[in-house]
C-alpha cells in the first residue's frame, strides 16, 4: 500500500486505500478524519493553535484554525459526506516540561485548538493519544480507518 | 540571502561554538573537540523540518529560550551514543542509559556551552543574551526538533546557524544551533557595523 509522510502544515488524504503517517509529533498534533462509508481519510499536521498576519502566506494546514476547515474541504473534495466524518488526534506532547512551568505548552494549546474547531464544525473525536512528554509517529490506514500511534519505549497504541 | 550575512553568521557560529567546545574541553579535562566548518542558512518552512536528518532516530536534544536585547533559541542536538559517552566522561556513570544523573548531567553541560556561546556573542556586540534554565527531551530526533522549531513560533522562514563538532579519540559528535528571532538579528548586524548584510 502506498504510504505518504505528512510533514509539519501538509494536508494529504486517500481514497479506499493508503497509509498517511506523520513522524515526530512533538507539540505538533496529528489529526485524521475518516468517511468511513466512502473511506475517505484525511491526515494533517498541525503546527501551532492560530493563523497569524504576519505569515499569511502560510500553507492553511499549518495552523488549527485553518487546518481544520481545509481538511474537511478536502475531504468533501474526495467524496465524503460532512456529516459522516469523524476525528482522531495525537500528539500535542511538551517535551520541554520546565521550560513552561509558567504558562500553557505549545502542545496544550494545539490539542486546545484542534479539539475546539473540531467541535465548532460538528465533528466528533472517536479516538486520541496526547499530550505527555514524549514524541510519536502516527499511522492512519485509510481502506479500515484505524490509526496506531507508536513512541519510543512504550506499547503501540491502537486509536 | 547574500553572502555577506551568510558569512557573518558562520562568523558568530565559530566564535559561539569555539567558546562552548573549549568549556566542554575544560569539564572534560582538556579533551580536544573539532569544529566542522558553520552552515548557515535560512530555511524556508516547508523545508524546516527535514532539516537534521533521521526523524526516527533517538537523540538528546538541549533546548534553551534567549531573552535579553536578542532573543532566540537555541540547542545542542547529540545522537544518543554521544551523549552516553559524555555522560560516562562526567559522571563516571558507564550504566548506558539516560537515567536521572545523566539527565541533570546532560542539562548542566547543555547550559555551560550554551552560555558560553551566548557570552562570547554578548561580549562582541555589547548586547544581553541571556539563556533560560536549559530543557532536556530523548527522543525522536523528528518530535524534537518539531518542538524547538514550535517552540520558536517560526512563520515562513527561520534562520538556522548550526556547528558541528566531534571530538578527538572520543566517538562524541554534536550540533549547536542558534535560531536568533529576525529583527534581532539585525540589531546583532548593525552593533557590528554591518548595517546593509
Amino acid at each position: 500500500m502506498t504510504e505518504v509522510f505528512v510533514n509539519m502544515g501538509q494536508i494529504s488524504a486517500f481514497k479506499t486505500q493508503g497509509i498517511l503517517t506523520t513522524v515526530g509529533l512533538g507539540s505538533c498534533v496529528g489529526v485524521t478524519l475518516y468517511d468511513d462509508l466512502a473511506k475517505v481519510g484525511v491526515m494533517g499536521h498541525i503546527f501551532l493553535p492560530r493563523s497569524r498576519e504576519r505569515d499569511a502566506g502560510a500553507p492553511p494546514g499549518k495552523y488549527a484554525d485553518t487546518g481544520i476547515p481545509a481538511m474537511i474541504d478536502e475531504a468533501v473534495r474526495l467524496g465524503a459526506q460532512r456529516s459522516r466524518l469523524k476525528a482522531k488526534m495525537a500528539g500535542g506532547a511538551n517535551l520541554f516540561p520546565n521550560l513552561n512551568a509558567n504558562s500553557t505548552s505549545i502542545g496544550t494549546q494545539n490539542i486546545e485548538a484542534v479539539t475546539e474547531h473540531l467541535k465548532k464544525h460538528g465533528i466528533a473525536i472517536i479516538g486520541k493519544d496526547v499530550a505527555g512528554d514524549y514524541g510519536r509517529k502516527m499511522r492512519f490506514f485509510v481502506d479500515t480507518g484505524v490509526v496506531t500511534v507508536t513512541a519510543i519505549g512504550k506499547e503501540a497504541v491502537k486509536i | 540571502m547574500n553572502d555577506a550575512k551568510l558569512d557573518f553568521l558562520k562568523e558568530l557560529a565559530n566564535i559561539g561554538t569555539g567558546h562552548a567546545t573549549t568549556a566542554l574541553s575544560q569539564m572534560l579535562s582538556g579533551r580536544l573537540f573539532q569544529l566542522v566548518v558553520p552552515d548557515a542558512q535560512m530555511l524556508p518552512f516547508d523545508q524546516a523540518a527535514d532539516y537534521v536528518g533521521g526523524l526516527e532516530q533517538v537523540i538528546v536534544g538541549i533546548f534553551v529560550v534567549v531573552s535579553g536585547d536578542v532573543r532566540g533559541h537555541m540547542a545542542f542536538l547529540l545522537p544518543v551514543d554521544s551523549a552516553l559517552v559524555l555522560v560516562r566522561l562526567l559522571t563516571e556513570d558507564d550504566s548506558g542509559e539516560i537515567n536521572e544523573l545523566a539527565r541533570s548531567a546532560l542539562q548542566e553541560l547543555g547550559n555551560i556551552m550554551i552560555t558560553s556561546y551566548l557570552n562570547a556573542l554578548a561580549k562582541m556586540t555589547t548586547l544581553l543574551m541571556a539563556p533560560s534554565v536549559p530543557g532536556v527531551a530523548v527522543d525522536m530526533a523528528g518530535a524534537v526538533w518539531q518542538s524547538i522549531l514550535a517552540g520558536a513560533e517560526v512563520t515562513d522562514e527561520v534562520t538556522v546557524i548550526r556547528t558541528e563538532f566531534f571530538a578527538d579519540g572520543e566517538a562524541i559528535e554534536g550540533h549547536i544551533l542558534f535560531l536568533p528571532d529576525d529583527d534581532d538579528f539585525k540589531q546583532i548586524a548593525r552593533m557590528l557595523g554591518l548595517e546593509e548584510v
